[in-house]
C-alpha cells in the first residue's frame, strides 16, 4: 500500500509542477533580493525590496502547497479537495506577474484538465501581461493617440476571456463541448488578430470538439495538445513567444514609435524608473519601447527566414526523395555545395553585396538554411513513399503531383515542424548577431542586436543596457527551443 | 454582475482618459515649429559615413528628421569603402573629420577648401582669395581674414556644416609611468623621449608599452605618409628643424636646431644646427651608432625631396612643403648680418642667443662642426612668398631629416619606372616586418629606431647617439607599440596593465579612467574637427544654397555636446580650434523652415 502511495507521488503531475514552480519562484525572488541592495551606498532600494517581499510571500505559500500535496499523496494517494481549494489563494500571485506559481495554481484548482482549459488560462495570462506591460506607458509624459481606444479593446477582450475561462472550465468536456460554444469560438478566433494566438488555438479546439463527429480526430487532437500543455517548459515557452507576438502587434497602437527612435538629449543614460522602466540609452531613447519594438523585427525575421527555407527546401527535398536517382542526385549535390558554405558567412556576403535592410536580412538567412530542410524532407519522403497507402494511391492512378502533395508531404510534415521550431531560435540569434556586427538593420532601428551593441560599450557604467536585450534574446530563443522540444515529444509516437 | 463590471470599466476608461495626455494633446500645447513635418514632400538626404561615426550619424539623422528632412544612411565599414563611395559621389552629406597636425590655420583650410587642394571638391574664387591672403599675414592680421573666410565658407555659402571640435584625452598608468613626464600636445604627436618610469631603475630593462590602432604602416619614409599609422612613429624616429610646443608654438627645443630666426621680409629663415646627433641603425636587433652625424647636407637633401613631387613614387606630403623655394647651407658668416624680422637685432645675434660659444665660423662639412669651439652649421630656407607659417610645416613629421647617404644608396630605382613588385624603397614596411623579407635598412635621426614589427606590435630601440647627456636624451631604452584597433579593447588593455599609455580615450569613457585608482586622465584641446561635407556635383545640395543652409541650421551643436557629456567643443570650421574668429553657428528651426520653403519654391 505504501509503495502505491510513493508511486502516486512519483506519478502526480501536480507535484512535479509544484516543485517546478517553487524552484523558479525561489530563483526569481533571489534575483530581486540581490538587486534590492545598493552595494555602493549600503542602502536598500525600497521598490525592488517590496517586490522581493511580495515574491517571497507567494514563494512561501507555494512551499506550503507543495508540502501539502506531498502529504496528501503520501497519506491518501490523491490530492484532497481542500488542498485544491487552497490553490485559489495562489491565483492572486498573477497580480505580481509570477506566471510560474499562477499557472500552477490554475492547474491545481481543476482536477480534470482539458487542453481547452490550459489554453484559456494562458490566453488570460497573455492578455493580462500585454495590458500590464502596455499600461506602463501611462507613466510617460504622454501616450500615443490610439492608446486609450486600444487599451479599451484589450480590456474588453480580457473581460470576455475571463467569462470564457469560467464557461470552459464548467462545460467543456474532454471529448465534447456544447454547440452554443460555436459563437464564443468565432469571437475568440476573430480576437486573435491582437496576436494572442491562444485565442486562436482555443477557438479551433472548441470548433473541433463541437463540429467533429469523428471521435478519433478529437482524441488525436487532445493527445498532441495534452502532451504539450502538460509539459511545463513547452507551455511556458509558447506563452512567452505568443506574448512577444501579441506585444509586437499591439505595440503599434499602445506604444509610441517615436520614443524608441527619436533622440532626447535631455535624458541620456537614465537609470530605470517608472517613466523609463528599463532606463534610457546613450541617445536618450526609452529602452523599454525599443525592446518592445525590437521583438517585432526579431519575430518577423525569425519566422520569415524559417518559413522560406522550409517551403523551398521542403519542395526540393520532396522531389528529390520521390523521384529517381538522377533527380535526387542533381538536387542534393547542388544543395550539398550550398551546404558547404558556412551559413553566417553566406549571410554576411549577401548583405555586403546587396546592402543592409530587413528584406535582404531575411533572404540572406534563408538561403543558407535551405539544404538542411531539404535533407530532412528527403529522408522523410524516402520513408513515407514506401508505405502501403502510397502504393494504393499509385495503383488507383493518382498523378505524381497529387501523390507527393496529398499523401506524402502531409505525412512527412511533423519532423519539419519540429525542426522549424528549433531553428527559429537560431534565426533570431543570427539576426541579432548580424545587427551586433553592424550588418543588420540600420543602427537607429530598435532591434535587439542593435540595442545590445550599444549596451556592450556601457557594460560597466550602465550594465542594464546590455543585460535587458540579452535577456530578451535568451528568453525568446529558449522559448522556441523549449516549444520545439515539446512538439518533438508530442509528435513522437514512441513517447506514448 | 456583468452590468456592474461594465460600469466599472467605463468609469475606469473615463478616469484614465482624463489623466492621460495623448501625443496630439502634447503636440498641440507645444505647437511652435513641430508642424514642419506635415509637409509631405520631405527632402531626402543621403548621409555617408563610416561605422566608427555611427553615433554622429545617428544624431545628424535625428536632427534632420526633426526638421522635416528624410534621411537615408550609407554606413561603410572602413575608410577604404568610405572613400570609394565618396569618390563615386553616392552621398549628399559625408561625415568628415580633419586634424590640423601642424598647428597652423593655413594647413586647416588649404588642402580642404582651395580649388586646387589635394582634398578639395569645391571651387569658390572668394574662398581661394581669402586663403591666399591669410597665408601671407601675421597672427594679428589673419584673425579677421579667417573670420571672413568662415563667413563665406560656412554661413553664407554653406559648403560644410560643422559638428564639433574634439578633445584629446590620454590615459596613463601612473603606477608604472611617471605621469608628469608624459606630454599631451594639442597638435603634435606624443614625444616618447621625455617619458620616464616611476621606478627609474627599470629604464633599461622594462619596455614602455604604447598603443596605436593601425598596424599596417604606410611607409617609414617620412615624406611618403601622413596618416595615423605612421605619424607618431615617424615623429619619434626622425628629428626635425623645429618642434611644436604643447600649445602649438614653434620652438627649437628638442629639435635639430639650437635656434631659428626669421629674417626681415618674412621670406628667409635661418637654422643653427646642433652637432650631437648621429644616425642610428639596427644590427642584430640592437640599435648601433653609425658614426654618421646628422648635418646640413642631410637637411638640404631631406627638404628638397620633401617639396619635390617627383622625388619618390607615392609622395603624399609635397603640398605641405611647396612654399619652400630654396634650401641651402650658409657658409659665409657675413650673410647673417641682416636684421631679424620686426626687430633691430641681427640674425647672427638672434641665433647666438643662449649659446655658450658664440658663432666664430660656419662650416660646410658636417663632421667639422664643433659647437663648443664655435664652429657651427647654418641652413637657410627661402620661401616663394612671405609665409611665416612655413615653420609649422617644418615641425611636421614629413619634414623629418633622413640620411642622404643611406636613402640614396637604397632608393636606386628610377622614379618614372618604379615597379612595386621589384623595387624596394626606403622605409617599406616589409623590410622591418618579421619574416623572409626582413632587411632593416632604416637610418633614424630621432630618439628611437624601429627594430622590427609583426601584426601585433612594433619594437623600438633607443638611439644611442641622440643628444646624449642632454635633457632630450631618451629615458627609456625600449618602446613597444601594440596594435589594438578597437578603443574599448584598448581601454581594457590599459586598465589591466597590458599597455601603459592610451592616447585617444573615447569621450564617453572618461569617467572609467578617472574612476580607476591606478590611472590618470590627461585632457587637452585638439585640432580635430568633425563636419558634414556637402556633395558639389549632381545633387540637389550641390545646386541649392537654400537647401544647404536649411541643413546647416538643422544641426544643433548643443545636443551633440550633450551626447558627448560635454567633452567636445563647438566649431564653425576646421580653423575654429586654431583661430578664435568669434563666429558661431546657432541651430534655428525657423530659418530651416524659411530656407526649405525657398528651396521648394525655386524647384
Amino acid at each position: 500500500m505504501n509503495s502505491f502511495k510513493k508511486h502516486a507521488l512519483k506519478l502526480s503531475r501536480e507535484y512535479t509542477q509544484a516543485n517546478f514552480a517553487l524552484v523558479l519562484s525561489i530563483v526569481v525572488s533571489l534575483v530581486f533580493l540581490i538587486n534590492s541592495f545598493n552595494y555602493k551606498e549600503g542602502k536598500i532600494k525600497s521598490l525592488v525590496f517590496t517586490i522581493f517581499l511580495v515574491y517571497a510571500l507567494f514563494t512561501l505559500y507555494q512551499f506550503f502547497l507543495t508540502w501539502k500535496i506531498k502529504k496528501d499523496l503520501l497519506k491518501f494517494g490523491a490530492i484532497q479537495p481542500i488542498t485544491r481549494k487552497l490553490g485559489y489563494i495562489q491565483l492572486l500571485s498573477i497580480l505580481s506577474a509570477n506566471v510560474f506559481t499562477a499557472s500552477f495554481a490554475f492547474n491545481l484548482i481543476k482536477n480534470k484538465k482539458t487542453p481547452d482549459y490550459t489554453f484559456a488560462v494562458y490566453m488570460l495570462f497573455t492578455q493580462l501581461f500585454v495590458i500590464a506591460i502596455s499600461a506602463f506607458n501611462m507613466f510617460k509624459p504622454y501616450v500615443t493617440d490610439t492608446f486609450l481606444p486600444a487599451m479599451g479593446i484589450l480590456v474588453g477582450i480580457l473581460v470576455f476571456q475571463v467569462v470564457t475561462l469560467v464557461l470552459v472550465s464548467k462545460y467543456v468536456q474532454d471529448e465534447s463541448a456544447p454547440s452554443w460554444f460555436l459563437v464564443i469560438a468565432i469571437v475568440l478566433i476573430a480576437s486573435s488578430v491582437t496576436g494572442n494566438l491562444f485565442n486562436l488555438l482555443l477557438g479551433i479546439s472548441l470548433i473541433v470538439k463541437i463540429r467533429s463527429h469523428d471521435r478519433s480526430r478529437i482524441i488525436k487532437w487532445n493527445t498532441i495538445w495534452g502532451k504539450i500543455t502538460r509539459n511545463s517548459t513547452a507551455i511556458l515557452g509558447m506563452f512567452f513567444i505568443i506574448l512577444m507576438l501579441s506585444l509586437s502587434v499591439c505595440s503599434k497602437y499602445t506604444f509610441d514609435y517615436d520614443m524608441a527612435v527619436e533622440n532626447d538629449y535631455g535624458s541620456l543614460l537614465q537609470q530605470p524608473s517608472l517613466e523609463h522602466p528599463f532606463g534610457t540609452d546613450d541617445f536618450g531613447r526609452d529602452l523599454f519601447s525599443r525592446i518592445i519594438f525590437g521583438a517585432r523585427i526579431s519575430l518577423l525575421v525569425g519566422f520569415a527566414s524559417t518559413i522560406i527555407p522550409l517551403i523551398i527546401g521542403g519542395v526540393l527535398g520532396a522531389i528529390a526523395g520521390y523521384y529517381t536517382k538522377r533527380a535526387d542526385n542533381i538536387i542534393m549535390r547542388l544543395l550539398d555545395i550550398l551546404y558547404a558554405i558556412p551559413g553566417i558567412l553566406l549571410a554576411i556576403a549577401i548583405i555586403a553585396a546587396f546592402g543592409a535592410n530587413t528584406m535582404n536580412l531575411i533572404l540572406a538567412l534563408s538561403v543558407g538554411a535551405i539544404p538542411s530542410y531539404a535533407r530532412t524532407m528527403r529522408a522523410n519522403v524516402l520513408m513515407v513513399s514506401n508505405y502501403e497507402y502510397v502504393d494504393s494511391a499509385r495503383a488507383l492512378g493518382a498523378s505524381d503531383f497529387s501523390i507527393i502533395f496529398k499523401q506524402i508531404v502531409p505525412n512527412s510534415l511533423a519532423p519539419m515542424i519540429v525542426k522549424a521550431t528549433l531553428t527559429i531560435g537560431g534565426a533570431v540569434i543570427a539576426t541579432s548577431s548580424l545587427s551586433f556586427l553592424g550588418l543588420g538593420v540600420e543602427p537607429h532601428i530598435p532591434e535587439w542586436g542593435n540595442i545590445l551593441k550599444i549596451g556592450s560599450t556601457y557594460l560597466e557604467s550602465h550594465s542594464y543596457l546590455a543585460i535587458i536585450p540579452g535577456l530578451a534574446i535568451i528568453g525568446l530563443v529558449l522559448s522556441f527551443n523549449f516549444l520545439g522540444d515539446g512538439l518533438r515529444d508530442a509528435f513522437d509516437p514512441r513517447m506514448d | 454582475m456583468k452590468k456592474s463590471l461594465l460600469a466599472i470599466l467605463i468609469t475606469l476608461v473615463v478616469i484614465l482618459a482624463g489623466c492621460v495626455n495623448t501625443k496630439s494633446d502634447v503636440a498641440d500645447k507645444g505647437n511652435d515649429n513641430k508642424d514642419v513635418k506635415t509637409d509631405d514632400s520631405a527632402v531626402a538626404i543621403e548621409l555617408l559615413g563610416m561605422s566608427t561615426g555611427e553615433a554622429d550619424m545617428n544624431i545628424v539623422r535625428d536632427q534632420l528628421i526633426k526638421n522635416g528632412f528624410d534621411v537615408k544612411l550609407n554606413i561603410q565599414p572602413d575608410y577604404g569603402s568610405f572613400t570609394a563611395q565618396k569618390d563615386a559621389g553616392n552621398y549628399d552629406l559625408a561625415l568628415s573629420s580633419w586634424t590640423t597636425v601642424t598647428g597652423n590655420p593655413d594647413y586647416a583650410v588649404r588642402s580642404l577648401f582651395k580649388s586646387d587642394g589635394d582634398n578639395s571638391i569645391m571651387s569658390d574664387e572668394e574662398v581661394d582669395k581669402l586663403i591666399e591672403q591669410a597665408s601671407t599675414e601675421t597672427e594679428e592680421e589673419f584673425t579677421k581674414t579667417y573670420k571672413q573666410l568662415e563667413q563665406r565658407l560656412v554661413l553664407d555659402k554653406a559648403y560644410i556644416a560643422p559638428l564639433y571640435n574634439s578633445f584629446k584625452a590620454q590615459g596613463v598608468n601612473k603606477e608604472i609611468v611617471n605621469a608628469d613626464t608624459v606630454r599631451l600636445a594639442k597638435s603634435r604627436a606624443i614625444a616618447w623621449e621625455s617619458i620616464d618610469f616611476v621606478d627609474t631603475s627599470k629604464r633599461a630593462t622594462q619596455p614602455l608599452i604604447m598603443q596605436q590602432p593601425i598596424g599596417a604602416l604606410t611607409s617609414l619614409d617620412p615624406i611618403k605618409g601622413n596618416d595615423g599609422s605612421i605619424n607618431t612613429l615617424n615623429t619619434n624616429m626622425y628629428v626635425r628643424l623645429v618642434n611644436l610646443t604643447d600649445d602649438d608654438k614653434v620652438v627649437s627645443d628638442g629639435s635639430l636646431s639650437l635656434n631659428h630666426v626669421i629674417a626681415e621680409g618674412n621670406q628667409s629663415y635661418y637654422f643653427l644646427l646642433r652637432d650631437d646627433i648621429n644616425f642610428t641603425a639596427v644590427t642584430d636587433e640592437k640599435a648601433v651608432d653609425t658614426g654618421e652625424r646628422v648635418g646640413a647636407d642631410d637637411v638640404v637633401f631631406s627638404l628638397n625631396r620633401a617639396k619635390d613631387e617627383k622625388s619618390v613614387p607615392d609622395h603624399r606630403t609635397y603640398s605641405l612643403h611647396e612654399s619652400m623655394e630654396e634650401i641651402e647651407v650658409v657658409t659665409d658668416l657675413a650673410e647673417l648680418d641682416v636684421n631679424q624680422s620686426g626687430s633691430e637685432v641681427t640674425v647672427k645675434e638672434a641665433l647666438e642667443e643662449g649659446l655658450d660659444a658664440k658663432i666664430s665660423e660656419l662650416v660646410e662639412d658636417k663632421n667639422a662642426a664643433d659647437n663648443a669651439a664655435g664652429k657651427y652649421q647654418v641652413v637657410k630656407i627661402t620661401t616663394v612668398n612671405p609665409f611665416p607659417q612655413v615653420l609649422n610645416y617644418l615641425a611636421h613629421q614629413s619634414a623629418g631629416i633622413v640620411s642622404k647617404k643611406q636613402v640614396e644608396s637604397i632608393n636606386t630605382y628610377d622614379v618614372e619606372s618604379f615597379d612595386v613588385n621589384k623595387d624596394i624603397p626606403y622605409g617599406d614596411q616589409n623590410t622591418v616586418t618579421e619574416g623572409a623579407k626582413y632587411n632593416n635598412t632604416l637610418y633614424a635621426s630621432g630618439p628611437y629606431i624601429l627594430s622590427h614589427k609583426n601584426d601585433y606590435e612594433a619594437i623600438f630601440l633607443k638611439n644611442p647617439a641622440y643628444m646624449t647627456g642632454t635633457e632630450n636624451e631618451a629615458k627609456i631604452s625600449n618602446v613597444t607599440v601594440r596594435f589594438i584597433q578597437d578603443p574599448d579593447s584598448t581601454l581594457s588593455a590599459l586598465r589591466n596593465g597590458e599597455i601603459h599609455i592610451f592616447n585617444g580615450v573615447p569621450e564617453t569613457k572618461y569617467d572609467l579612467v578617472e574612476g580607476d585608482s591606478k590611472l590618470t586622465l590627461q585632457k587637452s584641446d585638439s585640432n580635430a574637427v568633425s563636419y558634414l561635407l556637402f556633395n558639389t556635383k549632381n545633387r540637389a545640395v550641390s545646386d541649392s544654397e537654400d537647401l544647404r543652409k536649411a541643413i546647416l541650421y538643422s544641426i544643433n551643436q548643443d545636443e551633440i555636446l550633450n551626447y558627448y557629456q560635454g567633452n567636445k567643443n563647438k566649431a564653425v570650421s576646421t580653423v575654429s580650434p586654431l583661430v578664435d574668429t568669434g563666429n558661431e553657428v546657432v541651430a534655428d528651426p525657423a530659418k530651416v523652415k524659411e530656407f526649405l520653403e525657398a528651396y521648394n519654391s525655386s524647384k
